[in-house]
Parts: C-alpha cells; structure tokens; sequence
C-alpha cells in the first residue's frame, strides 16, 4: 500500500492533475470560451435578438462599424471618459496613499472610510449621486446655494456631464487604487527615508527622489488596472444620464446594450463586442507585462 | 475531527449544501403546479409602482391616476373573477421597458399579458411575437365594432388584430388658469385665451412674463420626448409630414420642421421656458405655480385635478385644452396604449384563457382607464353620460378629431432617441435648428433603411 | 511646537475631507429616515425620523426574497469558486505534468476576457438551454472567471516544498497532502478570494440584469434598481433611498469587517 502511493507521487501527474482541474476546466470552456467563439460567430452574421433572423454577413458588421458615427462617438466617448477618470483616480488614491500612510488609530479609521464606498452596488451610488447632485434639492445645489451661486445641474449640461461621472466614479472606486499604494508604500525600505532624514532633505526632495521611483512600477500597474476597469463604464452612464444630454456621454458598452436590446441587432452588437475584447485584451497585455516580478 | 481537516470538511459542506438547495430550488420553480385550483398569469406594465398606496383597495373609486386605475382594476379583478385566475404584476418604469420586455422575450420568458405602445407594435408583429387576438376575443364577448375606426386600425396589420386597444393619448396643454387670469389671458367666462398663431404665442409669453413673473411654458425637456412630440405636433400643423407617408424616408430636413424648431428653441431663449426641467421639475414647477403652461399628455388630468381640487398645490384653478392651433391645420401628437398577449414557446391553455378573461375585464373597464384623462376608445363609452360628466372633458374632446401619428412603421423607438438628441445638440452643441435637423434626417433614414432590408 | 502645530492641522483636514467623502451616505441614510411631508417640503434637517419608509419597503417589495436570493447566489458562487480554484490552482503549481505552462497560460489568457464581450452569447446560451430565471443561470457562467484559479496558483506556488516533502514522507497520497495540508495553509487565500468573490457576486449587475427577468429571480441589486425606477416619480423619495440603505448596509459591514483581508487581496491582486 505504501509503495503504491510512493509511486503515485513521482508518475507523471497527468491523470492527476487532470481531475483535479478538469471541474474548473468544464465550466471556463462552457462559459467562457464557448461563448467568446459564440459571440465571434455571431459577430459574422446580422443576427436578431427576438425572432430567427440569421444571415450571414461576412465582414458586414465590422465594416457598418468603421461608417457609424454613433459607434464612433461612443467609442470616443469611452476613451474621453478613461482618459478623465484614470489620472484623476490615480492621483487622488496616490496622494490619500501618501497622506495616511501612518501607524496611527485615526488614519486606520480614516482608511476605512475612504475605502467602504466601495463596497456599494453601482445602483446604490449612482442612487446617492443622483440625489447630491439634484439641482433643486440635492446636498450639492445646497452647498453652492450657500456660497451664493446658482444651483447648476451638472448632468443636463454637456461639458459637466462626464465630469459628474468621473466625480461619482472616483468617489466609487478610490478604495482599490488606494489600497495598492499603501501596500507600494509599505515595500519601501526604511533605510532610504532615514539615510534622506541624515542629509536634511526637504519632505518634497524626499518625495521626488525616493516615493515616486520606488512606486514607479505601483503607478504603472494602478493606471492599467484602471484604465481596463474604466473603459468598461457602463452602469453609471447608463442609470444617470442615459448617454444624454446631446449623446455626449454615451460609452461604448452602453451602445453595445442599447444595440442589442433596444434595437435587437444583436450580430453588430457582438462584432463591438470583439472589438472591445481586443482593446482590453491589449491593456491586460501590458498589465501581465509589468506586473511580472523582478524586471 | 482532526484540526487540518476542519476546512476542507466545511468546505465541501457548505459546496454541497449550497449547490443542493441550487438544484432543488430550480427544479421546483421549473414544474410549478399547471393544474392547482388557482391560475396565476404575469402582467407587464408601465405607468409606475403604487402598491404602497394601494395594496387590497378594489374599490375603483378610489383609484386615482393611471398606476391606481390600472392597480386596482386588477386587484379588483383578482377579487371578483370566478375562474380562480390571479393576475400579478411586474412593472417596469418608463424609460427601460421595452429594453426589459425584450430582455424577458430573449430569456423565453415573456409576460402573459403586457401593455404596449401602438407605435412599437409592429416590430413584434413583424417578428410574430404577439398573438392575433379577434377570434379570442369574440370569443370572450368583445365587440369590436364598438372600437372606434382609428383604434381598431391601430391594432390592426394585414388585416389582424394583434392587440386590445385601450385608450389614444395625446398632447394637451395644461392651464394654471389663475395665472392666466392675472395675466389678462382668459375669457369672459373664465376659459383660458390661447395663442392661435407663433406671434399670439410670444405676445401672450411675454404679457405673462410682464403681469405675473412667471413662465408662460413647462416643458419636460433634457433627454424627454415632449420637445420631440410638440416639433411633431407643429410640424403637421404646417402640413408638413415627419417621414414619408409610405414610411421609407424622413421629411425632417424642410422648411416647415425648421421653422417648428427654431420656433420651440426660441422660446427657450427669450425665456418663455426652461429648458434645463426635466419631466418631473417640470410637473412641479406647473403645480407649484411656477408657469402657467404645462405641456403634457393626456395621463396626468385627473392627478393634476385631483391636486388643484386638494388644495395641497400652488395650483388651485386648474383648465386643460386641447392642443391650440398656431399654423394653418389641426394636429397633435398622439399615442395609444394597448394590450398584447406575447406569444410562448410552450403556450398554457389554460393561461391564455386567463390572459383572455382578463382582456375582456379590461375591455369592459373602458370608462375607469378613460377617467386618469385618457381619450376612451369605445363609442359607447364617448357617447356614455358618465363619461361626459368627467370634468374638463369639453376642453379637449376635440383632441381625438386632430390625433396624428407616424405611419406603423418598425424602429420608431430609435427614430424618437434621434430626434430628441438631436433638439438636444442645437442646445447644447451650437447647431442650428436646420443644421440638427439635417443630422435626424441622414440618421433617420439610416434607421428606415434598416427596417426595409 | 510648529511641528507638533501642522501635525494637528493635517489631522483636522483630513478628517474634514473623510467627514466630506461620507457625507452623501449620512444624507441619504438620514433622507430614508424622514417623513416624506419633511421631504416634499425639502427641510434639510427633519424635526422628527420615522422608520415608514423601512416599513413600507417589506411590506411592498419583495425586497427580503431579493436578499435571500442574493444570500444564495453569492454564497454558492462563492463556496464553488472556492473549491474550483484550489483544486485547479493547486494542480497547476504543484502537479508536474506535460503542457502545464500551456494550461496555465490558456487560462490566464481569460483574464483578459471582460464580461461585456460575452454577455451576448452567454445569454442566448441560456436562452437555448431555457435555464434563465433560474439560481443556475445567475450562478454557473459566473464559475469561469480565472481570476481564483490564478491567484490559487501563485499562492500554492509559493507554499515552500518541504511542506509537501513531510507528507510524502507520512506516505500521505495527493488527495490527503492537497486536502489536509495545502488547504489549511491556504486559509488566508482562501478568505480573501472569498470575500472578493461574495462582493463580486452581491454587487453584479449587467448579467443579473438580463438573465433574471421575473421579480421572484431578481437579486437586490436588480430588484433595488427596478424599484427606483418605479417610484422614482412619485413622492416616495425617502422609500427609495431606504431601498439604497438595504441594499448597501449588509456590504459595508462585511467590507469593514473583513478589511484586513480586503486589503492583503487587493495588495496580492494587483501586485501579484
């Protein structure tokens, strides 16, 4: 009995191995990469969401792409909207990181509270933003109402829009960005700080020539994460402004949803899909890239 | 136990626990009873939850507004059948209901009965996705011929009828008619004065504006469709057109729609309305008495009356008219809402039958639906005394002579997003109304070219 | 003393700046608690709190089936990635076997894979298989996400050999080493994708979204957002942000209470 198991550990693993990953295995080839073959399948034909149209069309819904202005404007749009959420995340994580990065009971609270708002459902914050940002009675209209200027309503107007829902992002998702700079902070070596103390350099010296190198490869790492989770966006256009006002904030994955539910094409729905499959494919490149260890 | 083998053991455990009542759960929701004592048939609906304010309450006097009417119509008929059917509600808002509707299409798993706008009917007649309705219906003792002819041909396509028409609803101006009155705009017998040209229009706005402060106009505008529905509604009555009358192309880049438009935008810009009010601001700025003018459908007469009479509102003396003439012909945006039987996969007998009883419980409480201030669609309910004893009802009957459409054509769901994003880009994006227009109209007739292929 | 002095002020500011960022939960936990005459009236700060908003909110919705429902589907989603990914993660550190790097990089590759650009096909799947509006169609597509298998693995990878090499010499097979050996020793792992995955689950929206179309299949989430909608035009103003409440308390507390775990997974996950 014993010889036999002794055996079993130096056989190669094969069977083994296959048990123990065939359950996992099922699942990601039934519902993962069936799918992604499903959804390029699709992607061919002009397939409809309700009824059995299904023809076959080629490159039909890809080269409908390159001519929709729509698709154009959402993708644009999508880009507009990381290229604002991303830095502002990135620098506002960065310096809540560099400011509360001490041992103290009141900045372990203070965590906590910048960190909880990520714990809500995307319905409930966009609930609250909603309400803050209310023109007529919101906490936001409130405030400025008390530093005497008028009420604006940020989400009816075109150029305040997307900030508004960059604002209700950041409130959103800080905790995460935040959290991966104070683990950045914590790797730095001590010795570096005091031997900086030793030579009287100023808290900004300090910060130029040994915080930002050493968590060089952190904020690289904090903008690809972000910029593949942002350029997602979704549920927050979607339950706030609706793409509006004048369809300046309608991203791409809201377009996909209103294509394949709103105008049920779902075939030209699934060709946007792979192409946003193929940005964030390149973005989760560059984050594998630099997130390996040791280069 | 040994300690090393405590999580494994609650592992599997809660896996095997968890995974279990997965499986049972779904199993017994899949073989639901068919044949129990009692039917229960799933309605859709818009016009918003009110079950707070209504739970068990089947007196229909009570119910006020569209969601009460509707409300207590199916409490009360849950309560009174005798064919052991419960109907229950899902309600959708507004805004995400055809997207929800066609999510549980896709899901296999459409409502029983469901409320639909006429103008969205024939994508799901095209796709055979709602059942032909008159056999059943005869059937079950409704009388078609009691329909007015525009609402049988609403729901009628290639000669069938898909659908249980149920009201038309349109555009009407509401009236603060106290304001109208300090403003020096009603008549000798206290009816509001309205504008009968765009030059009344303006000199009326601005002796509001002069006598009283306030707004002439509310208009639920940003990304509501009311901005929309009024362009419509002016263009006709030019006797210009919005599409083609066989449906294959847009008539939005002309003269008349340029001239609806710069009219509407003007407005905004001399101050005569706010265009930064969206639907809900906009019904209180009307009844907090804020402006004179609400632009609004028929769905809210009997909400807006019951708050003047209240005494709770701004509002006190309240009037509502059909939409005034500024042009040269008569016309208003109008829509109807209907009933549908969406077609299963695996059709119930029974359930339909249900969905049938229910139709004609519907048809038969023509007059409640017609009191929220919708325009009935049966004849014998026009001719009836205690439809005409509804208040205000005198002001606006003749909406239903002038009610226009667009032709049943597919997509008019994304023909309407177009138009009101457009209106939306000569606010905010510095087009003129024909440089906007010029965009509706190439992406209009993208949208028709789709329909055709 | 002016060190001591800007010590003092950079704790006042930032504590002002934490009391700004929580502000719009207090307001809106304080507008569900507020009668709505005081609301449709607009005080900004109500005389008198009433719980009617909660009240109605049980009696109306069915929002406490919608957190059963939640409750299940997170926590099998849970419990099944859980046990998916260590077997998987384990077999992919510690298994020798031919095409393993192969294996390893097929699945990371789905990392790359957002849920948007499947959804789709996944739900014509289902539609296929006539399983939406079930427990098993909000769960199982949510099984395949690599993301567990992937952090199992770096984590078995970095269990040191002579742990296993104790077992072998106990003569203890595969199955009793990965079992009663590695699992324990991944606990700390294993809490914190759990946690991930249960926040993960709770929080879903777009799949829920289109695949549970009956109010009795809806989870909170779901569920919540359907009311809002609804009552949304009404005077209910305080009930919908009651809703919010519900829907948002059960996860902060796990949030705060799991902190430490949160954050050494946000730290492994990202940093890796």
């Amino acid at each position: 009995m014993p010889v036999r198991i002794r055996r079993s550990f130096r056989a190669p693993g094969s069977l083994a191995a296959f048990l123990f990953l065939a359950p996992f295995l099922a699942f990601y080839g039934a519902f993962l990469v069936v799918p992604l073959l499903l959804g390029a399948w699709m992607s061919l034909h002009r397939w409809e969401l309700l009824g059995d149209l299904r023809a076959y069309c080629g490159s039909g819904n890809y080269l409908r792409m390159l001519r929709d202005p729509l698709f154009r404007s959402s993708l644009v749009h999508s880009a507009q909207f990381t290229l604002m959420a991303v830095p502002t995340i990135t620098a506002v994580a960065l310096f809540l990181a560099l400011v509360m990065n001490r041992p103290h009971r009141l900045y372990a609270a203070l965590r906590s509270i910048f960190f909880a708002s990520g714990a809500l459902s995307v319905t409930a914050v966009t609930l609250i933003w909603l309400m803050v940002l209310n023109p007529s009675r919101g906490l936001f209209a409130r405030f400025m109402a008390a530093l005497g200027f008028a009420p604006v309503d940020l989400l009816a107007d075109p150029r305040l829009a997307m900030p508004a829902l960059v604002v209700t992002t950041l409130w959103w998702g800080i905790g995460f960005p935040m959290v991966l700079f104070l683990a950045g902070l914590q790797q730095i070596p001590r010795e570096l700080y005091e031997a900086a103390k030793l030579d009287h350099a100023s808290p900004w010296t300090t910060f130029r020539r040994i915080t930002l190198p050493s968590l060089r490869r952190t904020i690289l790492l904090v903008l690809v994460v972000e910029v593949i989770l942002q350029f997602q966006v979704f549920g927050q256009v979607l339950l706030m402004t609706r793409g509006g006002p004048a369809n300046r904030t309608r991203v791409l994955v809201q377009y996909i949803y209103e294509t394949s539910f709103r105008d049920w094409q779902v075939g030209y729905a699934a060709s946007m899909s792979m192409l946003l499959l193929l940005v964030m494919s390149v973005a989760s490149f560059v984050q594998l890239r630099l997130s390996r260890p040791g280069d | 136990m040994r300690r090393a083998a405590r999580l494994p053991a609650a592992l599997a455990f809660a896996l095997v626990l968890l995974v279990a009542c997965v499986v049972v759960l779904d199993r017994r929701a899949r073989t639901r009873p068919a044949s129990g004592p009692r039917t229960e048939i799933t309605l859709l609906r818009m016009f918003g939850s009110c079950s707070d304010e209504y739970t068990g309450v089947t007196d229909l006097s009570r119910a006020v507004g569209e969601c009460g009417v509707i409300q207590v119509l199916t409490n009360a008929f849950n309560a009174e059948n005798d064919q052991g059917i419960s109907v229950r509600t899902q309600t959708i808002e507004w805004s995400a209901y055809y997207d929800r509707l066609s999510a549980m299409y896709a899901a296999g798993n459409p409502p029983d009965v469901a409320v639909m706008h006429r103008s969205v009917l024939p994508d799901f007649v095209a796709r055979d996705l709602v059942l032909p309705l008159a056999r059943d219906l005869e059937d079950a003792g409704v009388d078609f011929g009691d329909y007015v002819d525009p609402a049988r041909q609403a729901v009628t396509i290639r000669g069938e009828v898909y659908a249980l028409p149920f009201d038309f609803h349109a555009l009407l101006w509401h009236v603060n008619l106290d304001l109208m009155a300090k403003a020096g705009l009603v008549d000798a017998r206290g009816a509001a004065r309205l504008p009968s040209s765009p030059e009344e229009l303006f000199a009326h706005a601005a002796q509001m504006k002069r006598r009283t402060g306030k707004h002439y106009l509310a208009i639920p505008s940003q990304t509501d469709p009311m901005p929309t529905w009024t362009l419509e509604t002016w263009i006709w009555q030019q006797g210009g057109d919005v599409l083609s009358p066989d449906g294959r192309s847009a008539r939005l880049s002309t003269p008349q729609a340029i001239t609806a438009l710069s009219l509407l935008n003007a407005l905004y810009r001399e101050g005569h309305a706010d265009r930064g009010l969206d639907y809900a601001r906009a019904e209180q700025a009307f009844l907090s008495g804020e402006a004179a003018v609400l632009i609004n459908g028929t769905w809210v007469v009997e909400r807006y009356d019951a708050q003047a009479n209240s005494g709770a509102a701004a509002l006190r003396h309240y009037g509502v008219y059909t939409v005034p003439t500024l042009f040269s012909r008569r016309a208003a945006w109008a829509d109807s809402h209907i009933w549908v039987l969406p077609r299963h996969g695996h059709p119930d007998p029974r359930k339909h039958r249900a969905a049938v009883a229910f139709l004609r419980y519907l048809h038969d409480h023509g007059l409640n639906w017609a009191k929220t201030g919708h325009l009935p669609v049966r004849s014998s309910v026009l001719a009836s005394e205690a439809f005409q004893a509804l208040p205000h009802r005198a002001d606006y009957e003749g909406t239903a002579r002038i009610a226009r459409a667009l032709p049943p054509i597919q997509n008019q769901r994304a023909i309407q997003d177009v138009i009101v994003e457009e209106i939306n880009a000569t606010w905010h994006l510095g087009r003129t109304p024909a440089e906007g227009l010029e965009e509706a109209q190439s992406r209009v007739d993208e949208i028709l070219k789709r329909a055709a292929r | 003393m002016a060190r001591t002095w800007a010590r003092w002020l950079s704790h006042a500011l930032l504590t002002a700046l934490a009391l700004a960022w929580m502000s719009p939960l207090l307001w809106v936990i304080l507008l569900s608690l507020t009668p709505n005459e005081a609301l449709a009236r607009g005080d900004l700060a109500p005389r008198m709190l009433t719980t009617a908003h909660y009240q109605t909110l049980l009696a109306v919705s069915q929002a406490p089936r919608w957190f059963l429902n939640s409750l299940l589907v997170a926590g099998t989603m849970t419990a099944a990635t859980l046990v998916l990914s260590s077997l998987a993660g384990y077999a992919l550190a510690r298994i020798p076997f031919r095409g393993r790097n192969g294996v390893f990089l097929f699945i990371v590759a789905g990392l790359a894979v957002p849920e948007q650009a499947i959804f789709l096909p996944l739900h014509r799947m289902f539609a296929e298989l006539e399983l939406h509006n079930t427990y098993t169609a909000l769960i199982a597509p949510r099984l395949a996400g690599p993301f567990g298998v992937f952090l199992m693995t770096q984590f078995f990878r970095a269990v040191p050999r002579e742990m296993e090499e104790a077992a072998e010499l106990d003569h203890a097979g595969r199955v009793r080493t990965f079992l009663f050996i590695m699992l324990p020793l991944a606990r700390p792992a294993l809490t914190t994708l759990g946690i991930f995955t249960f926040l993960y689950a709770w929080n879903d929206f777009l799949w829920p979204m289109v695949s549970a179309t009956d109010p009795d299949m809806y989870t909170l989430t779901v569920g919540l957002s359907s009311l809002q909608g609804n009552f949304a035009q009404s005077e209910s103003l305080g009930f919908v942000m009651a809703s919010a409440v519900v829907a948002s308390s059960p996860m902060i507390l796990v949030y705060l209470l799991f902190q430490r775990y949160i954050v050494r997974g946000m730290a492994l996950g990202g940093v890796r």
